[in-house]
């Protein structure tokens, strides 16, 4: 009996270490090959001297526009985020909690997971079009735009759950006690969903670091995001290995210290005690 | 304090009729009771009168004014929920402070309001712990703490004692008796447990199926219950039924099945299927049978302390009685028992209306 207990907690460690190794070795094997030379990364050398170059022609090199698309990175991802976190609470808060009829939430909600399916390269050419007429291509504000209607539907299913988590009977308390619904959602939900909010916004500023086509469609070189900077080291005739490889791992750093935060915010059992 | 009148109100969800067509008139500081198995639509008709449910049809007027449309926070009412709905992210202060501090009270006075609720709950100490700090008991205290801070014209409660042990049960309902007599604040109590009921109210609102059975003062309802179903809700252990006939040319008496009868204290017009009604204390031990008596065998003893519970088997039917004597029984003795003529109910069984009240 115990024997057999010991050994279903053995398989299931070797799972877990199975399927952490599949997740984190290409990481690995992109931090290690930043450290390499070239010669080394391309001879495919797993013995090798450590060095700097990648990282310095990225950060230094004057040909190098990595500083400013970190820059804009940031700016696009900060300011999508808000954009979103501030829609989807809201939003979610008042589907969830205000007496809506049920065709209401449902098509809202359907209808913003069929736009969660749509691949963002199929709408990327006609947001193009859009932007390009407002005068809007270009520029951080049609970026921000653009990633915030992708990331949306996400945010508002996340914020949703988070916000139904929040007791029904907190909120009739609150009507009782005379808040109205600014307050309500002030005082009593929005602080009980921290946490929610913190892991909404921390998924939704990494999934627009990591967006792609759109931001190659929208942007040119003034405002051209961190996954572009690396993806130019693809050039036509040579491909710089080691600088995006460097690059991706720069790249990696804000999302590391947004989850080292994130942990003491997505703090469980705030709710403890409030009912029951 | 104020009064609360409810006038031919109807509640549907959807197509669902969960309350029926009922009109009440709560007196200023009276304490009622509503009470009923789950799902009768307690808690629905105390959210009406809170605000919290449209009311489909009828009207709520609190202190003679129609409440229908106001808002819950402009119907002068505190509500106490079973859950205690305490706001997690609050100190006990800050939870009975919020209403005043969203109404823009000053903060000397909310600090002495506070004081004053905190004084009376016996909680000081604890006002600047957060809620899952508390126990259960102290959880409950700062749930009632916000309601009196309001200072509300009617307090409302839905089975606020429902997660609580068994032994705080008893000492927390005592506290809120008390402190109903201190502030005399007119109150509307919901609970499905009958003791609670018993104990609280001045008057106790009987509800079935959104339908109100009966309403009186406890001890009225208790001894004079309009149906069997009020009958066997109220009182613990709860009343016996029989089924038995009233046979041509013997009005006065109610055969079992067995042809041992009870004698009623008075005639009966109705002839045929009754159901007779016997509270555990009023059936007697005797050591003689006669033809008044019936017979019943033992199976189990339940001695208490105080009283001895006596389960007894007639027929296919087990039914109690308690005597304040210890008994020496054994397990399948049959034993003889008469019963209180004057304390015997007699209900129709189908319709169950009341047909001989002999109380
Ligand atoms: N929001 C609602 N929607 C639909 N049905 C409801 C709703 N609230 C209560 N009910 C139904 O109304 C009936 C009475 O419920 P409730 O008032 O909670 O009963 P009680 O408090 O007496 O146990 C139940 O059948 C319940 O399923
Ligand atoms: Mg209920």
């Amino acid at each position: 009996m115990n024997a057999r207990l010991q050994s279903a907690g053995l398989l299931r460690h070797a799972v877990l270490v199975t399927f952490a190794a599949i997740v984190l070795f290409p990481f690995l094997w992109i931090v290690m090959a930043a450290f390499k030379t070239q010669i080394d990364l391309l001879m495919g050398r797993v013995f090798f001297q450590p060095n700097l170059t990648g990282f310095v022609d990225v950060i230094f090199d004057k040909t190098s526009d990595f500083g400013r698309n970190f820059m804009n990175s940031m700016i696009v991802g900060v300011g999508s985020t808000v954009l979103v976190l501030v829609v989807a609470t809201l939003a979610a808060f008042s589907l969830y909690r205000l007496q809506w009829p049920g065709w209401v939430l449902h098509s809202l909600l359907g209808w913003s997971v069929i736009f969660h399916m749509v691949p963002p390269i199929t709408l990327a050419g006609a947001w193009y079009t859009m932007m390009r007429s407002v005068g809007l291509d270009n520029t951080y504000t049609g970026l921000i735009l653009a990633h915030a209607t992708l990331n949306l539907p996400m945010a508002l299913w996340m914020m949703g759950v988070f916000i139904r988590d929040v007791p029904k009977e907190l909120v009739e308390a609150a009507q009782i006690d005379g808040a109205n619904v600014p307050n309500i959602l002030w005082n009593v939900v929005l602080p009980i969903v921290r946490p929610g909010i913190a892991a909404t916004s921390i998924l939704t500023f990494v999934f627009s670091w990591n967006e792609f086509p759109v931001a190659l469609v929208l942007t040119q070189r003034q405002t051209a995001t961190v996954p572009l900077g690396i993806g130019k080291y693809a050039q036509e005739n040579t491909i710089a290995f080691t600088e995006m490889a460097a690059a991706s791992t720069l790249s990696i750093v804000p999302a590391l210290i947004l989850l080292v935060f994130a942990q003491k915010l997505i703090v469980r059992g705030l709710v403890s005690g409030a009912v029951k | 304090m104020a009064t609360v009148s409810l006038r031919g109100v109807n509640k549907s969800f959807g197509r669902h009729k969960v309350i029926k067509d009922i009109s009440l008139d709560v007196e200023e500081g009276e304490f009622v009771v509503l009470i009923g198995p789950s799902g009768c639509g307690k808690s629905t008709l105390l959210r009406m009168i809170a605000g919290l449910e449209t009311i489909t049809t009828g009207e709520l007027l609190i202190d003679g004014k129609r409440m229908n449309d106001v808002p819950p926070r402009e119907r002068g009412i505190s509500m106490v929920f079973q859950s205690y709905a305490l706001y997690p992210h609050m100190t006990s202060e800050k939870n009975m402070s919020f209403s005043l501090r969203i109404a823009g009270v000053s903060e000397k006075e909310r600090t002495q309001k506070v004081q004053h609720a905190a004084d009376i709950l016996g909680l000081s100490s604890y006002l600047e712990r957060l809620p899952r700090q508390l126990s259960g008991g102290q959880r409950q205290r700062v749930a009632m703490g916000r309601a009196i801070v309001r200072e509300p014209s009617v307090f409302l409660f839905d089975e606020p004692l429902s997660n609580l042990d068994a032994k705080l049960r008893v000492k927390m309902r005592a506290e809120l008796k008390e402190l109903h007599q201190k502030l005399k604040t007119t109150t509307i109590y919901v609970t499905h447990d009958q003791v609670e009921a018993m104990t609280l109210a001045d008057r106790i609102v009987v509800l079935r199926d959104g339908v109100i059975e009966q309403m009186g003062a406890p001890l009225d309802l208790y001894d004079a219950p309009a149906n069997a179903f009020v009958g066997t809700f109220l009182g613990s252990p709860s009343m016996n039924l029989f089924d038995g006939e009233i046979r041509q040319g013997e009005p006065d008496a109610v055969y079992l099945p067995d042809g041992q009868h009870f004698t009623l204290s008075q005639r009966s017009e109705h002839r045929g299927q009754v159901q007779v009604g016997i509270r555990p204390e009023n059936l007697k031990l005797v050591a003689q049978p006669d033809p008044n008596t019936i017979t019943a065998e033992v199976v189990v003893v339940e001695p208490t302390g105080s009283i001895t519970e006596i389960v007894l088997r007639k027929g296919e039917r087990d039914f109690t009685i308690t005597s304040s004597e210890r008994l020496n029984l054994r397990a399948g003795e049959t034993v003889s028992l008469v019963a209180d003529a004057n304390a015997i109910k007699v209900f129709k069984p189908d319709d169950r209306i009341l047909l001989n009240e002999s109380a």
